[in-house]
């Protein structure tokens, strides 16, 4: 990503959440500006070119949707992510994942906050060519669908496949299990229970089992990381 | 006070407005019975007097004077002919013959005239009332014939006291009729409104009595006190479901603030400090999963997502939800099998439907016997569709099967093991907002739960 690709947009109404934002993106070297309502983030938007775009859908005069809207329709292309309480959560936000913005439902945790602005950010600059992407001695065969380690290969169910490509795909970045149930499953909520841990466990032991060294790493509380040593 | 509701009453109101009518149209059919029997009454005397007087009239014309004389002398005497009156005079008017003092006062000379003379008849006390037809015979002569009308107009009388006091009498039963049944109704009416005013001072523990009567009454009033019934459970559901809540986010609240406020007391080790800070945030997860399970199990029940509605295949789903508890139920060392095959379709949610599924799968898994198995599997019967979860745990006790769906309801040997109580009641709502039904039964051993999707919901 270059300079200006770190900038990110934050329209919050209220002052903590928006500070909360702006500091943990920040700290994660975005450069980040702040909007306080829809009029605002529509000058903001147009006026500068931003990677991402976070809006809540709760805002004091213009609906978060609209605001996408109107932006849209204002020739910004950047990709939104809407951030909306469970009981807002409608078709037209569970829509949004289908045409390539995300949303997200309050209470978030940061670290899921980072990882969809980073898999959003990502989504316009790099489309991945390659039909074998390899991490470490893993090579992913995407159009075979098999995977191995050190040429020997590691027989996985389909899901399990999807599982280990969407994780490769993010490969370095933090994969929440959230993201993890809509990525791979198409679900859009919480099966609140450890499920995800237990698949993931699976294909880990399948993947890391008896190997140098392992590649899916557990994030404490938040999901998974794939990556290869040093 | 009854008797002032009573009178304002629209009951009241209306049996007045009946009475009223009733009242017009038979005091309308009696004054025309009283009417027509006065003018038939009288129409009869009438033609007594016209045949009388042609009877004499013919004598006069074949007898000349002295035969009419004899004949009305006659006529006086007979017994039969009493009550009538004769009266023959020369044109002078000096009396000829007849049971009459004097010519009637009006001095007529033809035609009808009624009267009382002075004096009364041979053995009566009182001057009758007197109906008489007067003519001039030929020669110059008057003739009067006539009768006691006083006997007939005593007659009409009666009936006209008859046919009044008889509308009168029906007047005042129908009033103290409407009134009865007008007080009947307000005092039922009052009973209901003093049980809904005690309910509104006191609580929902009252109840209208019941008269035994089996009237719409009694129905109205079983009704609503069903009705009060059912908003009783409910109330105490809310009571339960706010009591739990509160337990169950009292247990990590406390312990998260006893956390901080030790380690806001200690000395700061940043290892420690970490590790505080993690487990809080996981209880605060923890709470936070409650209120979101409790929001989307309120949002289901609201019927707000019938939007997303589509045709969906439940063998599918339950495929997926299987492949998904998979893993799981290879740690627990249980066989999760998946029966069925083809298409059972049904409308629905997708995403309700999978999380409906999946909370019963890992129900099955995590209460089943370790080690047992767990068989989905999926049929069309009678063109509806069902899904049945069945384990070999320890099951339920028949006598729970309905309470296992109230949110936070947790049966007493797994109040200890993880889950919220909150699984069970969100398979309930996504059964309601797809018009599925819920059977349980023993599976001998263990539980198998069937969710019926109605009718309409296949396609």
């Amino acid at each position: 990503m270059t300079g200006s690709h770190r900038r990110i947009l934050v329209v919050e109404d209220d002052p903590e959440t928006a500070g909360q934002l702006v500091e943990s993106l920040t700290s994660s070297g975005y450069q980040v500006d702040l909007a306080a309502c829809g009029n605002d983030a529509l000058s903001r938007g147009v006026a500068s070119d931003y990677a991402v775009i976070t809006i809540d859908r709760m805002l004091p005069d213009i609906d978060g949707i609209t605001v996408m809207r109107q932006l849209r329709a204002g020739g910004v292309a950047a990709p939104v992510l809407i951030i909306s309480a469970l009981g807002e959560v409608d078709d037209r936000v569970r829509g949004l994942r289908a045409g390539g913005d995300d949303y997200m439902v309050k209470p978030f945790s940061f670290v899921e906050l980072l990882a969809r602005v980073e898999a959003l950010g990502r989504r316009s600059d790099t489309v991945v060519k390659e039909t074998i992407l390899r991490v470490g001695d893993l090579a992913v065969d995407l159009v075979s669908r098999t995977a191995s380690r050190r040429a020997k290969e590691i027989l996985l169910f389909p899901r399990e496949f999807q599982l280990l490509e969407y994780l490769v795909r993010n490969e370095g970045r933090i994969v929440s299990r959230t993201m993890l149930l809509q990525h791979v499953w198409d679900l859009h909520f919480d099966p609140s229970t450890n499920i995800i841990d237990v698949y993931v466990g699976r294909v880990r032991r399948k993947v890391d089992g008896q190997q140098a060294y392992p590649l899916i790493h557990t994030v404490r509380g938040i999901g998974y990381c794939l990556r290869a040593p040093g | 006070m009854l008797l002032a509701k009573t009178l304002t009453s629209s009951t009241f109101k209306i049996a007045l407005i009946a009475i009223g009518t009733f009242g017009v149209i038979v005091s309308a059919i009696f004054s025309y019975v009283y009417l027509s029997t006065a003018s038939y009454v009288r129409g009869r005397s009438d033609r007594t007097i016209m045949t009388e007087l042609a009877a004499l009239q013919d004598t006069y014309r074949r007898s000349g004077r002295d035969g009419l004389i004899a004949l009305v002398q006659q006529r006086i005497a007979d017994t039969s002919f009493v009550g009538h009156v004769y009266l023959l005079t020369d044109p002078s008017r000096a009396i000829l013959a007849g049971n009459l003092k004097s010519w009637p006062p009006a001095d007529g000379t033809r035609g009808w005239t009624e009267f009382r003379p002075p004096e009364p008849l041979p053995g009566d006390a009182n001057p009758p009332l007197l109906r008489t037809m007067l003519e001039t015979l030929p020669d110059g002569d008057h003739l009067l014939v006539g009768r006691d009308i006083g006997d007939l107009d005593s007659f009409t009388d009666r009936i006209k006291t008859a046919v009044i006091s008889g509308a009168a009498l029906i007047f005042v039963l129908a009033g103290m009729v409407s009134i009865l049944v007008t007080r009947r109704t307000v005092g039922r009416i009052e009973s209901i409104n003093a049980t809904t005013r005690a309910i509104m001072q006191s609580g929902l523990d009252q109840r209208i009595p019941l008269r035994d009567s089996h009237d719409e009454w009694d129905s109205v009033a079983e009704n609503l006190n069903l009705m009060l019934d059912r908003i009783e459970t409910l109330m105490g559901e809310v009571k339960q479901v706010s009591d739990n809540v509160a337990h169950d986010l009292r247990t990590p609240l406390t312990r998260m603030r006893g956390r901080l406020e030790m380690a806001y007391h200690g000395a700061r080790i940043a290892e420690d400090d970490q590790a505080l800070i993690g487990d809080t945030i996981g209880d605060l997860d923890a709470v936070l999963r409650i209120f979101s399970s409790l929001t989307r199990i309120a949002q289901i029940e609201t019927q707000a997502r019938k939007s997303a509605f589509r045709t969906v295949n439940l063998v599918e789903i339950a495929g997926e939800v299987v492949e998904l508890y998979d893993a799981a139920a290879e740690q627990d060392g249980t066989r999760l099998i998946v029966a069925g095959h083809g298409e059972v379709l049904v409308t629905g949610d997708r995403d309700l439907i999978f999380d409906a599924i999946a909370n019963l799968v890992d129900n099955a898994i995590k209460h089943g016997r370790a080690g047992g198995q767990v068989v989905v599997s999926n049929e069309n019967i009678d063109g509806r569709a069902v899904i049945s979860i069945a384990d070999d745990g320890p099951g339920i006790p028949a006598d729970q099967y309905d309470h296992v769906f109230k949110r936070f309801y947790r049966l007493e040997h797994s109040r200890y093991s993880p889950g919220n109580g909150l699984g069970l009641s969100l398979v309930a709502a996504v059964a309601r907002l797809h018009g599925a039904q819920i059977e349980m039964f023993d599976n001998s051993p263990g539980l198998r739960l069937k969710l019926w999707f109605s009718a309409a919901a296949v396609q």
